[in-house]
C-alpha cells in the first residue's frame, strides 16, 4: 500500500480551478518529483497535503487512514510535513531554537530529547556551528538548510520540499541534492519534491508527476516524462517542437 | 548540549533578595503615602507582566484587558458582599471567571495584528456598557461599597507584593520554557508554526486565559484595596491603555520590562496627575513616539544597550553582542 495517497483532490479558488481532481500515490521511502509550470498547481497541492489549505473535493490518505480533515499541526504530527518555497523561520528565535521548537512536537517529545534531535538534525543538514545565530544572519542557502532542518527535526514519514534548491548556486545546489538522497537513505523518509531546476529534480526522483493548469498530464520515469509530447507541450507551447529540441 | 537552567541562579537569589528588602519595608519605616502607592504599582506590576504574556510573548496586542480587570475585580466585590466569604477566596473566583471570560474571546484569535487589536477595543467597550448598565450586579455608575477592615488592607500590601513577585517568576519562567518557545514561534509566523506541530489554536487560548486570570485576580485584589468598585472605571479604556503603555515602556515582549513600565507609569500617575493632570498623557504620546523611533524594547532594550556598552569598555575593544 502507498504510504501517501491523494484521490481526486480538487481545490478551487472561485472560478479558477488550482488542482484538478488529481491522484498520486507516494511509495515508502521513494522520491517522488512534481514537476509543472509555473501556476500549474505545485505549491496548492503541496499546502492541501499538508494541511494549510482545504481542498475542495477528495481525500488524502496517510497509510491508508483518511488525513484530509486534519489541522496542519496535527498532520506533522501523523508524519507529513513541509518545508516553504520562500523560507519562513521564526526571526525571534535562534537557529538552534528553531529547530528545538520543531522538534518538540515529534511525537510528543520531551524538552530535552528536543534539544538532542535537535541537535542530531543541525549536525545533518551543516548547520551545527551556527547554534546561536539568528536565522537572518544565515545566507539564503543556509535559511534553505534551516527550513529543512526544522522539518526533519519534526520525524517526518511524508517530507514534502517545496524548490528548495530554487535560487542557490550550483554547488550549493548539488550539496542539497545529496542532502535529500542522504535524508532519504539513512531516515527511510519519503520525499515528494517540486523543483524548477531541472538537473536536480531529474537525478534525484524515482518517478515524476507532471502537473499543467491543475492536472495530471503526464507521469513515469524521469527518462521517459521529459520526451512525453504533452509535457513538451506544456512548458514550451503547443506547437510541436523540432526534433532534438532540448527541454529546458 | 547541556539545557541551561530555566532561571539562573544569580538572578533567582538578587530577585528573593529584592522581594524581601520590599516586604520588610512597612515594618521599617514606610509612610503611609509610599505604602499605598507600592501596594497599587505591585497590583499594575502583576497585570502589566501578564498583558505582556498576550501582547508581547504572542504578539496579539490587547486593548481590551480592562475588561479581564473589572470581571475579575465585579465577581469577588460580588462574592465578598453576598457570601461573606474570604477575600483571597473571591479573588480566585473573580480570575477564574476573567480567565474563562477572556477565553470567551476566543473567536479573535483568528484575527491578528491590528484587527485583532481593534477586535479587543469592541470587547472593551462592549463590556463596560453592559457591566455599567448591569445595575443588579455591579450597582450601576454609583458602584459597590466593600467592608473591607482597615487591618485587612494594610496588609494587602504584602498581597499585593507576593502576586507581583508570583507573577515575575512566572513571567520569566514561561518565557525561557518549551511553551515560551512556541509562544514565540507563533508570534513570528502563525502558519510556519502550524507546519512545525504548533497549534497556534491552543497555546495562544491558553495564554489568554491565564492573562485574562491574573488581570482578574489583580482586579479583586485593587477592589479590596480601595473597598470601592465602579464599572467606568474598572472597565475605562484608559485602564486598558494603560497596560499597554506599561508593558512598551518597560520592553514589550521582555519578561520583565512591564515591571520597569509600570513604575515608571505609576510614578508619573501620582506625581504628574496631581499638579498637571493634561500633562501625563502628553508625556506618554512623547514616550511612544520615543521608543518607537529609537528602541522598540523600552527602557529593558535601553538598558540592555547601556549594560553592553559599559560591559565593552570595561572589558576592552572585544565586541560583546547581546541578543534581543
Amino acid at each position: 500500500m502507498a504510504l501517501l495517497q491523494t484521490r481526486g483532490l480538487t481545490r478551487r479558488f472561485g472560478g479558477l480551478t488550482a488542482l484538478d481532481s488529481v491522484d498520486l500515490a507516494l511509495g515508502a521511502g521513494e522520491i517522488l518529483g512534481v514537476i509543472g509550470p509555473n501556476g500549474a498547481g505545485k505549491t496548492t497541492l503541496f499546502s492541501l497535503i499538508a494541511g494549510s489549505l482545504r481542498p475542495t473535493a477528495g481525500e488524502i490518505l496517510l497509510d491508508g487512514q483518511p488525513v484530509t480533515r486534519l489541522a496542519a499541526h496535527r498532520r506533522v504530527r501523523a508524519g507529513i510535513v513541509r518545508t516553504h518555497q520562500i523560507v519562513r523561520p521564526f526571526a525571534n528565535l535562534t537557529v538552534f531554537e528553531n529547530v528545538v521548537v520543531a522538534a518538540m512536537h515529534a511525537h510528543g517529545g520531551v524538552a530535552g530529547h528536543a534539544r538532542d534531535r535537535a541537535a542530531d538534525v543541525l549536525e545533518l543538514v551543516g548547520l551545527a556551528d551556527r547554534y546561536d545565530q539568528s536565522p537572518g544572519s544565515l545566507t539564503l542557502a543556509g535559511r534553505k538548510r534551516l527550513e529543512l532542518a526544522r522539518a526533519l527535526a519534526t520525524g517526518p514519514r511524508v517530507l514534502m520540499l517545496d524548490e528548495v534548491v530554487a535560487g542557490v548556486n550550483p554547488a550549493e545546489a548539488l550539496a542539497f541534492a545529496q542532502l535529500i538522497r542522504r535524508v532519504r537513505d539513512g531516515r527511510g523518509v519519503s520525499v515528494v519534491m517540486t523543483e524548477h531546476v531541472m538537473p536536480a529534480v531529474m537525478s534525484l526522483s524515482d518517478r515524476i508527476i507532471v502537473l499543467e493548469h491543475g492536472k495530471r498530464i503526464a507521469e513515469g520515469a524521469p527518462r521517459d516524462v521529459v520526451s512525453d509530447p504533452r509535457v513538451i507541450a506544456a512548458y514550451l507551447g503547443s506547437e510541436a517542437p523540432a526534433a532534438g529540441e532540448a527541454v529546458p | 548540549m547541556t539545557a541551561p537552567p530555566l532561571i539562573p541562579r544569580a538572578t533567582a537569589r538578587a530577585f528573593v533578595a529584592v522581594c524581601a528588602v520590599l516586604a520588610a519595608l512597612p515594618a521599617l519605616d514606610l509612610s503611609l503615602y509610599n505604602h499605598n502607592l507600592l501596594t497599587r504599582a505591585y497590583i499594575l506590576i502583576a497585570a502589566a507582566l501578564a498583558w505582556n504574556w498576550m501582547g508581547g510573548f504572542v504578539g496579539q496586542v490587547s486593548f481590551g484587558h480592562a475588561a479581564t480587570f473589572g470581571v475579575g475585580g465585579f465577581v469577588a466585590a460580588r462574592l465578598i458582599l453576598d457570601l461573606h466569604l474570604p477575600p483571597q477566596l473571591c479573588w480566585l473566583a473573580g480570575a477564574l471567571a476573567a480567565g474563562v471570560f477572556a477565553l470567551g474571546a476566543h473567536p479573535l484569535l483568528r484575527l491578528r495584528g491590528p484587527y485583532f487589536s481593534i477586535a479587543t477595543i469592541g470587547v472593551g467597550e462592549a463590556s463596560r456598557v453592559v457591566f455599567t448598565y448591569w445595575e443588579k450586579f455591579t450597582g450601576g455608575a454609583t458602584g459597590l461599597s466593600l467592608p473591607i477592615d482597615a487591618d485587612f488592607q494594610y496588609q494587602l500590601y504584602w498581597w499585593a507584593l507576593g502576586l507581583a513577585a508570583a507573577v515575575a517568576a512566572a513571567s520569566v519562567v514561561i518565557r525561557r520554557s518549551s511553551f515560551g518557545l512556541r509562544l514565540l514561534a507563533i508570534k513570528a509566523d502563525v502558519e510556519a508554526a502550524a507546519d512545525v506541530g504548533i497549534s497556534a489554536t491552543l497555546y495562544q487560548d491558553l495564554i489568554f486565559m491565564l492573562s485574562g486570570a491574573v488581570v482578574g485576580l489583580c482586579g479583586g485584589i485593587s477592589a479590596s484595596y480601595a473597598s470601592f468598585i465602579e464599572p467606568g472605571d474598572t472597565f475605562g479604556f484608559e485602564r486598558s491603555i494603560g497596560f499597554v503603555l506599561m508593558a512598551v515602556i518597560g520592553g514589550i515582549g521582555t519578561a520583565l520590562g512591564p515591571v520597569l513600565g509600570a513604575a515608571v507609569f505609576v510614578l508619573v500617575d501620582t506625581t504628574l496627575l496631581a499638579s498637571y493632570p493634561e500633562l501625563h498623557l502628553g508625556l506618554y504620546g512623547v514616550l511612544l513616539i520615543a521608543i518607537i523611533l529609537f528602541e522598540p524594547l523600552g527602557l529593558t532594550g535601553l538598558g540592555r544597550r547601556v549594560m553592553g556598552r559599559v560591559a565593552r569598555r570595561a572589558r576592552g575593544p572585544k565586541p560583546a553582542e547581546g541578543r534581543a
